[in-house]
């Protein structure tokens, strides 16, 4: 009896022990996501694969934020998507649409096991380079030579996405921050001149306050958005760009004043309540819809939000400035600059050349697309077409003006340090939400965040 | 008690499915993590082993560790303290009300809505007063102004409003454990009890309660095993913040690994966790071990 | 004296039921509005004109029905597995002698205590050498090994309870192990089998984290996960978000209110001995 259950016992420990070897010899053999759907599709696929002419059939993975259907971005993949499909039977597209917070999450859990899909989002410069240094994405150099791809992107933005001259990723979209406002309310309160300084600036804020209306939306639980508008002060303290890049190389520290009086810059704001009340736990979605259903009178995001402003109720009572000077330092031509998410093709997908081709098609055809849908404003790649004429409101002519102007700039703190680096300094901005500040603390912050994980 | 004996084999068909796939897909996975916690990895590129570091910074160097801690057991405590006042309003509803299944069914609903539900339900009630928050509206029609404030955002007060939503949605379903105990108990039991002149509240204290700690006990290792473990709420809610101030060791944990990208970490992380449940479970079933002991 | 006390009892009695059931109708009305009614009006107000839209668009752009049915396929392979594999172990945890038996409790029991989003990343690499991975089986087995705990728990409990006689009774008269099982065990456990069938079904009715990590094909995704991508990147319907909330409480609210008068049986039964 004893005997026999210790015999048993040794098989449950056996049979776990089977599994635990399933753990261990992980890395090999990856994709095979791709893989399987693909053997699920075969059989559904056979008809246009006659038709196709013996091309093998071929499922590929296509891991995107855009699922919400009521967005132009979702009409957009969609459309082109279908297309492709259409023209090449042999081919389908299983799109995972996820947002983004869910992206991010199944992403890393996809890349410890060596298990990225055939074409995912990732963000540029320092968030991507982990991936990219375990090999996980394909070099597309070879790709956007093909078609003359390459060349409808704008100048310099792909090396956003390049590590030792090769191009990882291929952006959905190249912004910059600007400061969207509420003609209404700003004539309500008096404002005649948009602000050129920041002491017009905090002035306006004060004069919108006084009327009982919110000067500024944000999203601060989402604590990028925080983040952003530091960054922008940021960069005029600082008298122009490179402030964080200068810390990587170890000629400034987080000491330095130009990083303090943007933390103080940032601290008025605050103090002066700017923003609406309990901002930490408002998301960036409700955070931008208090501003598109006029209940406040500023935003300052990126100009991806262009299109959905238009959309909006207050879309034609919209107009947009640039970040004004801070101390009288910086250059208002200068912008926080936002590379888009981009698309990045797995290394170890089981079809790379057709998921190459997919992609270049898709990268080809989403300018004009994103154009019909009224969606191009803040596109990474040359759209030729007469934005005027295809009727795009005023706000995003004014918008696509500022553009042509862009002197540089800077990126966002989290595409610039590493992941640890950026959590701990979004924590310490938002805090600045919720109480006054010591400039040198929130410095000392920073520092020994960027000490212990260099 | 445990009575048959049969042979090994038998046990094996009866044990052995369940026992693979609980093994390999919860226990395997944990101490992949256990293990995991010794290295220095950002779960994407190589790792490095660096033995116990991971723990040395988590109890020594992170400041937001230990407020996380004394977040979580808070959490504990909250919910513990929850227990008695369900067990009697069970009580109380068994004596007064006939049709008290329903009842608690009713009560038992927020439960068994998603914590998206929830957790929005929440945020427009504690919201300031302009964007239809109801706290503060209610507050500002009682001519409490001075009262209202921004919950979720001051620091002090976000991490008691968030004990406070857990209150309420576990609120039915510890009432339902404890119900169903209460009835449970004999009804010659309270007879007996008549005869010698204990009724209503009396008879309460000393036949309901006192044949109710077994099921008591159920209750409190529940609440104190499903608040350590509390994440979602507090995701949807506040995410943790602001700044750190409404962490628990479980978002805390999210945060490391798959944010700050320090999965090494965050796996330190887990296992303390887990390390802390097995103690304060062996703790708590020894000290109703004593108090069983004396009621019997 | 005892009628003001009962008056006082009702009352408060009467507070919870509206506190506790409140959010129902809210998400209701919640569903019913327009963006600019759920970020402006008050909190009690009720809808102008009832959006019904919200509905409609809630059931066209949310892959509903697709989600829904995956989600029940899901739910109901998920909970029968349960069942069977759970109440075995706790039969054989609570009646029958031998010499492991306190060590399996005991290891079932750790499994409470262990928080799901640490297994992620090596639950990934598992699915991905049993080459499951984005089939339903990477939801199916997590789904089981995670409600196990809780289930061998209170079944166990439910079990030790059972009087010795009625097992002798039929051993003598010569029934297998199996059969007493069968014919005597499960059916007297049916009240504790259905407190484990609602409890199994909340939780995995509402689980997202995997269903997101795990499934990666439209065909196959369940419908929390629908409802965390609706809210989606840069654009909010907070009216279709609350419809499809309401869409997808329902199953689960009808499924609780069939079995609920058994519910409160079976954690009677369950939680006695435990």
């Amino acid at each position: 009896m004893v005997k026999k259950s210790t015999k048993t016992a040794a098989f449950a420990l056996t049979a776990a022990a089977l599994l635990m070897g399933a753990t261990a010899c992980g890395s090999n053999n990856a994709n095979n996501t791709s893989d399987n759907a693909n053997t699920g599709n075969t059989g559904t696929n056979a008809g246009g694969n006659a038709a196709a002419g013996g091309d093998k059939n071929v499922t590929i993975t296509f891991q995107n934020i855009y699922p919400d259907p009521a967005t132009p971005s979702y009409k957009m993949l969609h459309s082109i998507v279908d297309q492709y499909q259409k023209d090449h039977p042999n081919v389908k597209i299983e799109l995972d649409s996820l947002n983004t917070d869910q992206q991010k999450l199944k992403l890393k859990t996809q890349a410890a096991s060596k298990e990225v899909p055939d074409i995912t989002i990732v963000n540029p410069a320092a968030q991507m380079k982990p991936f990219v240094d375990a090999k996980l994405f394909a070099p597309l150099n070879d790709m956007l030579d093909q078609n003359g791809l390459k060349d409808t992107f704008q100048k310099g933005l792909l090396d956003y996405y390049s590590f030792d001259n090769n191009i990882y990723a291929l952006p959905d979209g190249n912004n910059i921050e600007v400061v969207y406002y509420n003609k209404d309310m700003f004539a309500q309160a008096g404002i005649t001149a948009t602000p050129t300084t920041y002491e017009e600036f905090l002035d306006d804020v004060k004069k919108i306050k006084a009327k009982g209306m919110t000067p500024i939306a944000i999203g601060e639980k989402d604590s990028w958005t925080g983040s952003f508008l530091f960054m922008n002060i940021l960069l005029r303290t600082n008298g122009g760009p490179g402030f964080l890049q200068d810390v990587l190389d170890g000629k400034k520290t987080f000491k330095d004043p130009a990083f303090t009086d943007a933390v103080s810059a940032m601290q008025d704001l605050i103090q002066a309540k700017a923003f609406e009340e309990g901002a930490t736990s408002i998301d960036y979605n409700t955070g931008g819809n208090l501003f598109k259903t006029g209940k406040a009178a500023m935003m300052i995001m990126g100009t991806w939000e262009t299109g959905a402003i238009d959309s909006s109720t207050v879309g034609p009572k919209v107009g947009v400035f640039k970040f004004p000077t801070v101390n009288g330092k910086g250059d208002p031509d200068q912008f926080m600059l936002a590379p888009g998410s981009a698309f990045a093709v797995s290394a170890n997908s089981k079809h790379l050349q057709e998921t190459k081709d997919f992609l270049n098609y898709f990268m080809t055809e989403m300018p004009k697309k994103q154009f019909e849908l009224k969606n191009a404003v803040g596109s990474g790649q040359i759209i030729t077409g007469d934005f005027k004429a295809a009727g795009y409101s005023q706000l995003a002519q004014d918008v696509l003006a500022l553009f042509q102007n862009v002197k540089g700039g800077d990126l966002a703190f989290d595409n610039t340090m590493k992941p640890a680096i950026a959590q701990a300094h979004l924590s310490s901005i938002q805090n600045m939400f919720v109480q006054k500040v010591d400039p040198a603390a929130v410095a000392a912050e920073h520092q020994s965040a960027f000490d212990s994980n260099k | 008690m445990n009575v048959l004996k049969v042979p090994a084999r038998t046990i094996a068909v009866f044990v052995l499915p369940c026992l693979i796939i609980y093994i390999g897909l919860v226990f395997v996975p944990i101490i992949v993590s256990i293990y995991d916690s010794l290295l220095d990895w950002d779960s994407i590129n190589k790792a490095k082993f660096i033995g116990l570091d991971n723990f040395k910074t988590m109890f020594a160097h992170d400041a937001n560790f230990w407020p996380a801690v004394r977040h979580t057991l808070m959490y504990a405590v909250f919910s513990m303290l929850e227990i008695p006042i369900c067990l009697f309003v069970a009580a109380l509803m068994n004596r007064y009300v006939k049709k008290a299944n329903t009842l608690v069914s009713i009560y038992f609903v927020p439960v068994i809505l998603s914590t998206v539900i929830i957790g929005q339900l929440w945020k427009t009630i504690y919201n300031p007063a302009d964007m239809g928050g109801m706290l503060n509206g209610i507050l500002n029609s009682l001519g409490l102004e001075s009262w209202t404030r921004s919950w979720l955002t001051e620091p002090k007060i976000a991490m008691y409003c968030l004990y406070f939503v857990s209150l309420w949605q576990y609120f039915g379903y510890h009432l339902l454990i404890q119900f169903t105990g209460v009835q449970n108990i004999p009804q010659e039991v309270y007879e007996a009890a008549k005869i010698d002149g204990a009724e209503g509240f009396k008879s309460d204290w000393y036949i309901t309660y006192p044949m109710a700690v077994p099921i008591f006990k159920i209750s409190i290792v529940l609440a104190f095993i499903g608040s350590l473990q509390q994440f979602d709420l507090v995701w949807v809610m506040t995410g943790g913040g602001p700044a750190h101030a409404t962490d628990t060791i479980s978002t805390h944990m999210y945060n490391s690994s798959f944010l700050s990208l320090k999965y090494g970490y965050g796996s330190a992380l887990a296992t303390f966790l887990v390390f802390v449940c097995l103690v304060f479970t062996v703790v708590i079933n020894s000290v109703f071990k004593k108090v069983e002991a004396k009621y019997s | 004296m005892k009628g003001i006390s009962k008056g006082i009892v009702y009352a408060v009695l009467g507070i919870l039921v509206i506190t506790q059931i409140y959010p129902l109708f809210w998400l209701v009305l919640y569903s019913l509005k327009t963006n600019e009614q759920i970020l402006g009006s008050s909190f009690f107000s009720l809808p102008t004109t009832p959006q019904w839209h919200n509905y409609k668009d809630a059931y066209k752009s949310g892959h509903y029905l697709q989600y829904l049915g995956n989600s029940v396929l899901v739910t109901v392979v998920t909970l029968v597995c349960v069942i069977v594999f759970s109440s075995m172990v706790a039969y054989a945890i609570s009646r029958f002698k031998w010499r492991y038996g306190p060590i399996v409790t005991l290891i079932f029991l750790m499994g409470m205590m262990i928080p799901m989003q640490a297994t992620l990343l090596p639950l990934m690499v598992i699915f991905k050498n049993l080459h499951i991975l984005n089939t339903r089986w990477a939801l199916i087995l997590p789904y089981i090994a995670f409600a196990t705990p809780i289930s061998v728990f209170i079944l166990s409990g439910f079990m030790r309870g059972i009087p010795a006689e009625i097992e002798e009774s039929a051993f003598i008269d010569g029934a297998s192990v199996y059969r007493i099982f069968r014919s005597i065990i499960l059916p007297i456990s049916i009240p504790p089998i259905m407190t484990v069938v609602i409890l199994t079904f909340i939780t995995i009715w509402n689980e997202y984290i995997m269903a997101a990590t795990f499934i990666s094909s439209e065909k196959l995704k369940t419908l929390p996960f629908g409802i965390y991508t609706f809210v989606s990147q840069y654009n909010v319907n907070y009216g279709a978000i609350g419809a499809f909330l309401v869409l997808g409480a329902l199953p689960v609210l009808i499924v609780y209110f069939v079995l609920s008068e058994r519910i409160t049986k079976g954690m009677v039964a369950g939680a006695v001995k435990g």
